[in-house]
């Protein structure tokens, strides 16, 4: 992993997205999750009041230095060359540290262990799977889809109506957004997602600035 | 006709909407816009918890696995176990009630302790079922623990007091560092025995409530998480960091006093079964207490 810029990254254009949940539902039928499993949430922001009312629709950044992967007391997370963070659910105990460790609360737990507890923990795979064989049926069952193994974009970013979620590597999605906002022509900079501010700002987040 | 195909088109949206807001943890109380807005103030509890987990925490309980069986095991090779007569008169100490309270909380911590150190070592065991049925099993014994915690505050804090004896006890750490058979200051409980309490107690409380809230993790906690100011993502990391922090206290104190209720004291753990201490072992353990117990007439 050389280069940091062939990540592949997520982006949710702020000014694009107009909080229609598509994204949420495609992944949830296509992954056919359990209920009150959602690995893309859309969450809008100063709902209702004019000019500041934003939509973002947010899962896992699959971030280079991972704080999940760091955590993780049964180390069961490996991060693949082309940057998507993945997990064994096999090995995973539930425990929730990732979840805690996470920026972005993407880690979520299925209440199906005994009394309510929490079971293998579950997230966005980035539509990748898991490490179990690749398009096998044990596979789907437990991580869902592989279609970037097939070749196909993640389902959520293909659904989206707008084209506000962007996924490719990050040299590319800037490309895309770069273009985007100087069409616009509007005074806005190149770096006015909501969302990317908060998560990647120097204040915030220390070891993520890349 | 236009008008109902509008109408019925608007009503499959809607619905369809209903479905993502219904199962898409829209305003989850943790994962919804408050997770959101707690992204900037990651760097507070989010960093430090992954900092302390990652660097830290390991090593406490690598610490407080080894600490008291090596400091336990070299004071019994150099200084051995006290022996009490156990053919002299007995001593009642404790009513059946409290011994099964006692008794009860000795057990889940039998449970808690061991499966709490397979947790912090996963990796050490693989992860996978072994951890998970231990897991399962440290929840299992939290309600088992919490009944035992308000009767055993309520029947003994008044002993629990410290007082210018547990100082001089201090001093001469107990008297466990001679074999010497010289009378101890110390009333019913020494100051030992009250540390410990102090520590299961408030303590044990402090690892419930903490261990609930990582237990039920997204019901909604609002009222708790604006009360302390904080995010409910937050209040888990604080949990979290509360819960490991104490739990290396916790389990250490628990080695200690098993040590020195099955080992280093011959015998002592009868009297949380029969309920009956031995009068040599009162009379020179417990000297204030002995002598109490005389002048009321009580032995
Ligand atoms: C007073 C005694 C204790 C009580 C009442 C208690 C209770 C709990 C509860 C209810 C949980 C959440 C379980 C779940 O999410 O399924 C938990 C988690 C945990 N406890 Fe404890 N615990 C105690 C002592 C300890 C000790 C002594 C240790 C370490 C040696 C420990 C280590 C852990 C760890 C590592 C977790 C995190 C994993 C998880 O959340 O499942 N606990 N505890
Ligand atoms: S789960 Fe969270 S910490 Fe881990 S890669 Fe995804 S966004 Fe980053
Ligand atoms: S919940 Fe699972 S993946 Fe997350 S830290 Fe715990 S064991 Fe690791
Ligand atoms: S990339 Fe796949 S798994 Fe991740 S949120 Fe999108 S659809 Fe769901």
């Amino acid at each position: 992993m050389e280069n940091i810029n062939s990540r592949l990254k997520f982006y949710c254009d702020a000014d694009r997205c107009i909080e229609c949940f598509a994204c949420v539902v495609a992944c949830q039928n296509a992954h056919e999750l359990p209920v009150g499993i959602a690995r893309r949430k859309v969450v809008t922001l100063n709902d209702g009041v004019e000019g500041k009312e934003t939509s973002i629709s947010i899962a896992c950044m699959h971030c280079s230095d991972a704080p999940c992967s760091q955590v993780c007391p049964v180390d069961c997370f490996y991060i693949r060359e082309d940057g998507i963070v993945l997990h064994d659910k096999e090995k995973c105990i539930g425990c929730g540290y990732c979840l805690y460790a996470c920026p972005f609360g993407a880690p979520q737990f299925p209440k199906d262990g005994v009394f309510g507890a929490k079971g293998a923990m579950d997230k966005c795979t980035m539509c990748a799977g898991g490490p179990l064989e690749t398009n096998s049926e044990i596979e789907r069952h437990t991580y869902g889809q592989n279609r970037i193994s097939e070749g196909k974009v993640p389902v959520c970013a293909a659904m989206c109506s707008t084209n506000a979620l962007m996924i490719g590597t990050s040299e590319k999605v800037s490309e895309l957004y770069r273009t985007r906002v100087l069409a616009r022509g509007e005074s806005k900079e190149a770096n006015n997602s909501y969302l990317w501010n908060v998560a990647y700002n120097k204040q915030s987040r220390k070891g993520l600035t890349q | 006709m236009k008008k109902y195909r509008v109408l019925l088109s608007s009503l499959l949206l809607s619905m369809t909407s209903l479905y993502a807001i219904s199962t898409g943890t829209y305003d989850d109380p943790l994962y919804g816009t408050a997770m959101l807005n707690a992204i900037p103030k990651y760097f507070a509890f989010g960093e430090v918890f992954t900092y302390l987990q990652r660097e830290w925490f390991w090593k406490g309980f690598l610490i407080a696995l080894f600490l008291v069986p090596v400091a336990g095991s070299i004071h019994y090779m150099i200084i051995g176990p006290k022996v009490f007569s156990h053919d002299g008169k007995k001593i009642f100490a404790f009513g059946l009630f409290m011994r099964i309270m006692h008794n009860l909380a000795a057990l889940s911590f039998l449970v808690l302790v061991p499966t709490g150190f397979v947790m912090a070592f996963g990796d050490f065991f693989g992860g996978g079922t072994f951890v998970r049925v231990c897991k399962n099993l440290h929840g299992i014994a939290t309600p088992v623990f919490a009944i035992t915690v308000l009767p055993m505050i309520i029947a003994w804090i008044r002993d629990m007091i410290f007082n210018m004896d547990d100082v001089k006890w201090m001093m001469i750490v107990g008297g466990y560092l001679s074999k010497e058979k010289k009378p101890i200051p110390a009333g019913k409980f020494n100051a030992g025995q009250k540390a410990w309490f102090w520590i299961a107690m408030p303590g044990g409380i402090l690892m419930i409530l903490t261990g609930a809230l990582m237990f039920f993790l997204n019901i909604n906690l609002s009222p708790v998480a604006t009360l302390f100011g904080v995010s409910q993502i937050d209040l888990l990391r604080i949990s979290a960091i509360i819960h490991n922090v104490l739990g290396m206290v916790v389990a250490t104190f628990f080695m200690v006093h098993v040590y020195m209720a099955a080992i280093a004291i011959k015998g002592a753990i009868h009297s949380m079964i029969t309920g009956y201490k031995e009068e040599e072992e009162v009379a020179i353990l417990h000297s204030s207490w002995y002598r109490k117990l005389k002048e009321e007439g009580k032995v």
